[in-house]
């Protein structure tokens, strides 16, 4: 049942995609794990450059949510500044995820997340502190970040 | 923690729920998929979803599968699938909700299969919603039907909510993982349940004032074809099965979907039997006026079931087929002024039928009541001392209760007396390996059943002379409310 709706949430996602959201089968053979690709927004320290989300689909979806991290290394309050890149989004914990939602609004929710932080509901505190108080050099590392690992 | 050893408020409500639920078979909640003297696993179906629509979507099934009316299945079927048109109106897509819609129809074709098939064992059912896949699929489908019906009607639930309704939709009854508060059952009851033509009745266990648990009607006091009836402790519902039957409903052992681990049995020092007798004194209790409108834990309550004896002990089937009713034009508010005493439901959906003689007003008849069971303590009773055909009441023994087809199988009729103390001796087979178990003193004496029935009679009478229950109800509102708002932390789960 559950890899029913996933066949056809895909086929929505490759059929009309989001704005700076494809979307492919990591392995043609799982329908499980994701590979997103994400431009980074305009207006955002991210722009011009070209993420790699991974999302990973539990067997239980969609009763249970998706987990979302990023295979490429970004400077995010919400992103685990590890080789994880673990994201952290509030619809995507147990007893917050809607089985009505779709995968699409994960992915949108995580892209409107490059243009607004949410430092309040930070992974990385000590960059959520930067991204408060002291905006520009945040916006200089993130997109330094960007040109180095997102750009290649 | 157990049911009749926890407190002393406890101990007393729940040797009163012996009486009127002698189908009673607890059940461990540890993960072992015990059930004492059965091999079922109904244990694990809350395991994943401690919540009340569990209870209530399953008890809908199952009633619907007693009725045993293929014709009243698909009719169900045709009601609950149109409902997708209110999916649709608050912007639900049909590619996403379609899987819970089919995980409901597959139930709805296995019952009527089932009942096409002669099959009286349920256990289909409980497999279905011991599959957590499956019973996932069922209870998001009743819960973003519940959504779609509160979005669709505000007017009947906003008053009720800290939230716009939208907001409560989607962060209350949208996340299927998030325990159903009381104002998403009532919505859940009154958009998806009621329809159906069923009654919904929660019996309060908690520690409010009183000996008895307290009734809350969630439906209209109208005749009913059957009641779902939750029982309700601080945490978590089972379902309950009432010895008095309602037309068509055949009586069901009580399936206790309980959490807690570490169960043991109703044991006869748990229960308090020396009620003060000079209670019975009370006078004018019958004349109270607010005796039937017990305090409602949700403002939508109607009329609390409860009434004093009515005289015309005569069982009449109520025979009711509820029309379907149209999705545009949702029934008026329940949530204004409970109706009238005299609008009082009908027998078929009273709740717990403990009937006040008035002959137990007086003093010194506690040993010589003519009371033969908790319902039916009127002349009219062959069992009564009064009735011209009078018969004594016989124990006999019967085959175990575990054998639930034994149950099922029972005719559909008002229990008697003698049905009672069956049933209760069977309750003591169960509980067997525990002597003191109070179905076992129960058997053993009908002196002491009378006495414990007038125990009950008692344990009502306090719950009317104790009117704090709203606040103890608001206040454990409060306290689950806090609960989880206090639950929201913020923690990523997947770092």
């Amino acid at each position: 049942m559950g890899s029913k709706r996933i066949a056809k949430e895909l086929a929505e996602l490759t059929e009309s995609p989001p704005e700076g959201i494809t979307v492919e089968l990591a392995n043609e053979s799982d329908i499980y794990q994701w590979k997103v690709y994400m431009d980074g927004p305009e207006g955002s320290p991210y722009h011009n450059g070209r993420f790699l989300v991974k999302l990973s689909l539990p067997t239980e979806y969609p009763f249970k949510p998706p987990s979302v991290s990023f295979g490429t290394k970004i400077y995010h309050p919400n992103v685990t500044n590890d080789d994880k890149g673990s994201m952290c989004l509030g619809m995507l914990r147990a007893d917050e995820w809607k089985p009505s939602s779709k995968i699409a609004a994960v992915l949108e929710f995580a892209r409107q997340l490059l243009v607004e932080p949410m430092p309040d509901d930070a992974v990385e505190g000590r960059i959520a502190e930067q991204y408060k108080n002291d905006r520009a050099r945040y916006d200089e590392i993130a997109r330094e970040w960007t040109r180095k690992y997102a750009m290649a | 923690m157990d049911y009749a050893s926890a407190d002393p408020t406890f101990v007393a409500k729940t040797s009163a729920l012996a009486v009127t639920h002698p189908f009673s078979r607890i059940m461990k909640g540890d993960g072992n998929c015990g059930w004492r003297g059965d091999d079922s696993c109904l244990s694990e179906i809350l395991y994943h979803a401690n919540s009340p629509d569990v209870a209530v979507a399953f008890g809908y099934f199952e009633n619907l599968f007693n009725l045993r009316d293929t014709l009243r299945v698909h009719r169900e079927l045709l009601r609950i699938k149109s409902m997708n048109v209110l999916l649709n109106q608050v912007g639900q897509q049909e590619h996403l909700y379609e899987i819970f819609v089919d995980a409901t129809e597959e139930i709805f074709n296995q019952i009527s299969e089932a009942i096409q098939n002669g099959v009286r064992d349920d256990s289909f059912l409980v497999d279905a919603f011991n599959n957590e896949y499956n019973s996932s699929a069922i209870i998001t489908h009743f819960r973003i039907l519940t959504s779609a019906w509160m979005k669709l009607n505000p007017h009947r639930y906003q008053a009720f909510l800290s939230l716009p309704v939208d907001q409560y939709c989607a962060t209350r009854i949208e996340t299927v993982k998030t325990e159903i508060d009381e104002v998403g059952l009532q919505a859940l009851v009154d958009g998806v349940v009621e329809p159906a033509g069923f009654a919904v009745e929660i019996l309060y266990l908690d520690r409010s004032e009183g000996d008895a648990v307290t009734p809350h009607m969630l439906t209209p006091a109208r005749p009913s074809v059957v009641t779902i009836r939750l029982l309700y402790r601080p945490g978590h519902y089972d379902l309950l099965y009432q010895a008095e039957t309602t037309v068509n409903m055949e009586p069901v052992v009580n399936y206790q979907y309980a959490m807690t681990s570490n169960y043991t049995p109703w044991d006869q020092g748990a229960l308090s039997f020396d009620v003060n007798s000079s209670l019975m004194s009370i006078p004018n209790l019958m004349m109270d006026p607010t005796f039937g409108l017990a305090p409602s834990p949700i403002p939508a309550a109607p009329a609390s079931p409860f009434q004093v004896s009515s005289p015309p002990d005569v069982y009449q089937p109520p025979i009711h087929t509820s029309p379907p009713v149209p999705m545009a034009s949702p029934p008026p508010p329940r949530m204004s002024a409970p109706p009238p005493m005299s609008s009082l439901p009908s027998r078929s959906s009273d709740g717990p039928q403990i009937r006040l003689n008035p002959l137990v007003m007086k003093p010194n008849l506690s040993h010589s009541l003519p009371v033969t069971t908790p319902f039916k303590n009127s002349p009219y009773n062959q069992a009564h001392f009064q009735n011209q055909d009078f018969e004594p009441i016989h124990w006999e023994p019967t085959p175990r209760l575990s054998d639930r087809r034994f149950i099922k199988g029972r005719p559909s009729s008002p229990l008697s007396t003698k049905d009672l103390l069956t049933v209760s001796s069977t309750f003591g087979t169960i509980e067997s390996s525990h002597p003191h178990s109070l179905p076992y003193l129960f058997s053993s004496s009908i002196d002491l059943s009378v006495s414990l029935l007038l125990s009950v009679c008692l344990a009502r009478c306090m719950v009317l002379r104790f009117r704090s229950l709203q606040q103890t109800l608001s206040g454990w509102r409060l306290f689950i409310k806090f609960c989880l708002s206090n639950e929201r932390k913020h923690s990523c789960p997947h770092v």
